[in-house]
């Protein structure tokens, strides 16, 4: 029987500690995707990611429920990667693609899918996470919470304490900065009728 | 009332686009993106934007957190919870209080009934010497000392005292022919944990030092390795230099 988000706060907060691992279980793929795309590091999303859950766990006495828990937790995670931000003083960084493991790309190819697909999605997607570090943090914040987590202008008003109008400007600016900066990168709309 | 969309409008393009406008809304922007190219092309512009942004996946390794709680940080009933240090030392601060009062409440009454009953010799008996501790030690030798002294200073005490002067002298000498035995044995006890530490010390040392010996001996090897490839390295280079010198 799968349980609610809300049934196993309620567990944990009465000092189940399995059923908060399964919220654990739950929620540490999307946390860690989030921490990644803001921090643009493996290790760096692994530890935020990691101490969100910390964090969460001994805030748990005092999480009343006026807001969803995965809410609660996305907020964690972004002030930890803001905090991380900060604190390193340095922009983030999204990996490049290092030398391509053949094995791994075979692995990787979905059955209808080449190895050339593959590789042009891989170089595609190196291209999509240097060019969001042009945006600003509020900007890539607001597309990522929108895009990859689907949340909604009010969630994400919420999240970021700002104005509703606030973050459709904020999505529009930041879509329409991305769009040029892939354009400038050779993958612009433009070009990619060009080559088809 | 009639919705209305300005051409332009970019928050309610963005809206339009998320599908997150009323719907009415929607059908008048609908309505105006068949009439204006601009719009029409920023919305698409915006949508192939996002359609790229569907290739940005992030690598997803095994992560597997869990939460473990060592057990002492198991919720027990409070009953059950530790006390804190605080509460320990209140604790004991009362214990020692009522200890004490009760001891200063018995204290004279004991005393007296020392002195009434005038202890028999015998009851420090001779085996009872190798099990007796130090403490009760002190605290027979007190009660001894005060016991004398209410029958020295008493009158009617006196008079039982004077009886048997002898038998005080006695329990004296025994009680302190005990402190020095136990003073003894605890100094002997000393003396032999002592060089017990000292023995562990220098066992601990010696590892120490042969490890240690280990290590460097590996290290000197390692570098007297890289020393002679080096070697072998620069007279190869030297043989390649002559061998040219003398085809000239």
């Amino acid at each position: 029987m799968t349980r609610t988000d809300e049934e196993l706060v309620a567990r944990s907060q009465s000092g189940d500690v399995d059923s908060f691992n399964q919220l654990i279980v739950r929620w540490e793929r999307p946390i860690y995707a989030l921490a990644y795309r803001v921090l643009g590091r493996e290790e760096d999303a692994r530890d935020v990611c990691q101490d969100t859950f910390l964090r969460a766990y001994r805030a748990l006495p005092g999480f009343k429920g006026q807001a969803k828990f995965s809410s609660w937790l996305y907020r964690i995670a972004l002030n930890l990667c803001r905090d991380w931000i900060r604190r390193q003083q340095r922009a983030p960084v999204s990996q490049m693609p290092e030398d391509i493991d053949p094995a791994e790309l075979l692995a990787e190819t979905q059955p209808t899918e080449s190895i050339e697909d593959l590789v042009a999605r891989r170089e595609l997607s190196a291209i999509v996470a240097d060019a969001m570090k042009s945006l600003s943090d509020e900007q890539r914040t607001a597309i990522i919470l929108k895009e990859y987590h689907g949340m909604t202008f009010q969630e994400i008003a919420d999240m970021q304490g700002c104005p509703l109008s606030t973050v459709k400007t904020r999505l529009y600016q930041g879509l329409s900065q991305l769009r040029r900066q892939l354009e400038r990168r050779g993958h612009g709309m433009a070009q990619l009728v060009k080559r088809t | 009332m009639s919705v209305t969309f300005e051409c332009g409008d970019k928050n309610a393009l963005v809206a339009y686009l998320y599908e997150e406008c009323e719907p009415e809304l929607r059908d008048v922007i609908s309505g105006h993106l068949t009439r204006c190219d601009s719009c029409s092309s920023e919305i698409d512009g915006l949508g192939w934007t996002r359609s790229r942004l569907e290739v940005w996946t992030p690598p997803m390794p095994e992560l597997g957190f869990q939460m473990h709680l060592p057990p002492q940080e198991a919720r027990l009933p409070w009953w059950r919870a530790p006390l804190p240090a605080w509460a320990q030392a209140v604790a004991a601060l009362v214990i020692f209080g009522v200890g004490l009062s009760v001891g200063l409440a018995r204290g004279p009454a004991a005393v007296r009934e020392v002195a009434s009953n005038q202890p028999p010799p015998a009851t420090v008996s001779t085996t009872s010497i190798d099990t007796a501790s130090r403490d009760d030690l002190v605290q027979l030798e007190e009660r001894l000392k005060s016991a004398i002294a209410q029958m020295r200073t008493a009158a009617p005490v006196r008079q039982v005292a004077a009886s048997a002067p002898s038998s005080d002298e006695e329990t004296l000498k025994k009680v302190e022919a005990l402190l020095a035995q136990s003073e003894e044995r605890q100094r002997r006890e000393f003396t032999l944990r002592s060089v017990e530490m000292a023995r562990d010390f220098e066992a601990q040392r010696r590892i120490d030092m042969a490890s240690v010996r280990e290590a460097v001996g590996q290290f000197q090897g390692v570098t007297g390795n890289e020393i002679r490839q080096q070697r072998e390295a620069i007279d190869r280079i030297n043989s390649l230099i002559r061998v040219s010198q003398q085809g000239r």
